[in-house]
């Protein structure tokens, strides 16, 4: 396996995130707040509940919102754009770095948790998958002007599997997954997917279906 | 292996070079706010773009701790717009937005640039062909 580094974590200035009194990230606190993490601080410290608070309000507006505009739409429906509003809130606190779209040289870009949340989102799509860290490389760079591979990413993508999985298929279909969403969904070029099995896992109920993305 | 960076820095690394619309010259802030202004509504009006940035962290934030009645309009911080320092050079354009989901990001991306491209041409014919950076900042 190639050394590859991680993704940045940490906010860089022209991220959003920001520094709570208390010291604390925002972004930290709401991560924790959905995650109903189990933190003294967080129930004690004024403005990480101040901060908590403001994330459930937009919730609730969002909802309110969409109950407004489509009285009669199923709640399952108002349940995913909600989460798809708050998944936008937390990628706009750590976006991570720019990755190329399209063809070199076109600057075009994109976010990498943007994208990495959608190659994710693919490989669960692959019945019994679970996606892990998903770091993305690159671009390689080094080519010839032009040369669409200069351009290209490399993917390490970690994945939990059912236990009864024959692996080599199981790995080459998440991998095509991947590369497609890359390909079809982004426009992200992809030099290489690397697929990292971490674990295996008997799914509960021996259910077989892969998340929605 | 260290993560290199793009081959083209990204104009969020050189921001210094570009100037956000509220940082803008006095005597010119009011046309250049009009400028970006204009800008960002030709942007949202792409199909696939869902709505620039800053969403809704800033929106959020804002709303609750620094209320502001009065301006009802969308920011635009989204778009940021900058020429040399004689006012004759090329524009040089950063747009950020948050796309469609069903949507190809790279499609949405080279819309916003071709609009961003058209608009400043017919406003300036006599300007070089501007420079537009587009960052898909989230999928909705």
């Amino acid at each position: 396996m190639t050394a590859h580094t991680d993704p940045p974590n940490d906010p860089s200035p022209q991220d959003d995130d920001e520094h709570l009194p208390c010291g604390r990230l925002l972004s930290r606190v709401w991560d924790a707040w959905e995650q109903q993490a189990d933190d003294p601080h967080l129930r004690s410290c004024p403005h990480c509940r101040q901060a908590v608070h403001g994330l459930d309000q937009l919730g609730s507006a969002v909802l309110g919102l969409r109950e407004e505009e489509a009285a009669d739409a199923p709640a399952t429906d108002a349940a995913v754009l909600t989460r798809r509003v708050m998944d936008v809130v937390r990628l706009e606190l750590r976006p991570g770095r720019p990755l190329p779209l399209g063809e070199p040289g076109e600057d075009l870009w994109i976010t990498e948790a943007v994208a990495a949340r959608a190659l994710r989102a693919a490989a669960e799509t692959v019945g019994g998958v679970r996606a892990g860290s998903c770091r993305i490389v690159g671009p390689l760079g080094g080519g010839p002007a032009g040369d669409r591979a200069a351009g290209a990413v490399e993917i390490v993508l970690d994945v939990h599997t059912p236990a009864d999985a024959f692996l080599p298929h199981l790995a080459d279909r998440v991998r095509d997954r991947v590369r497609d969403t890359a390909d079809r969904e982004l426009g992200m070029a992809v030099a290489a997917v690397d697929i990292r099995i971490t674990d295996r896992v008997d799914p509960p109920g021996g259910g077989k279906e892969g998340r929605t993305p | 292996m260290t993560s290199d960076g793009p081959h083209v820095p990204h104009p969020a690394r050189a921001s210094s070079r570009i100037a956000p619309a509220a940082q803008a010259p006095a005597p010119a802030q009011a046309s250049h706010a009009s400028l970006v202004e204009a800008v960002a509504r030709a942007v949202e009006d792409v199909p696939g773009v869902a709505f620039l940035k800053p969403g809704l962290a800033a929106r959020l934030r804002s709303a609750l701790s620094r209320p502001d009645p009065g301006t009802g309009r969308a920011p635009t911080s989204g778009v940021r717009l900058a020429t040399g320092a004689d006012g004759t050079g090329p524009w040089r354009v950063d747009v950020q937005v948050v796309a469609l989901r069903r949507a190809r990001s790279v499609d949405v991306a080279r819309a916003v640039r071709a609009t961003v491209e058209r608009h400043l041409a017919a406003r300036f014919p006599e300007r070089p062909a501007p420079r537009v950076t587009v960052t898909v900042t989230g999928l909705v």
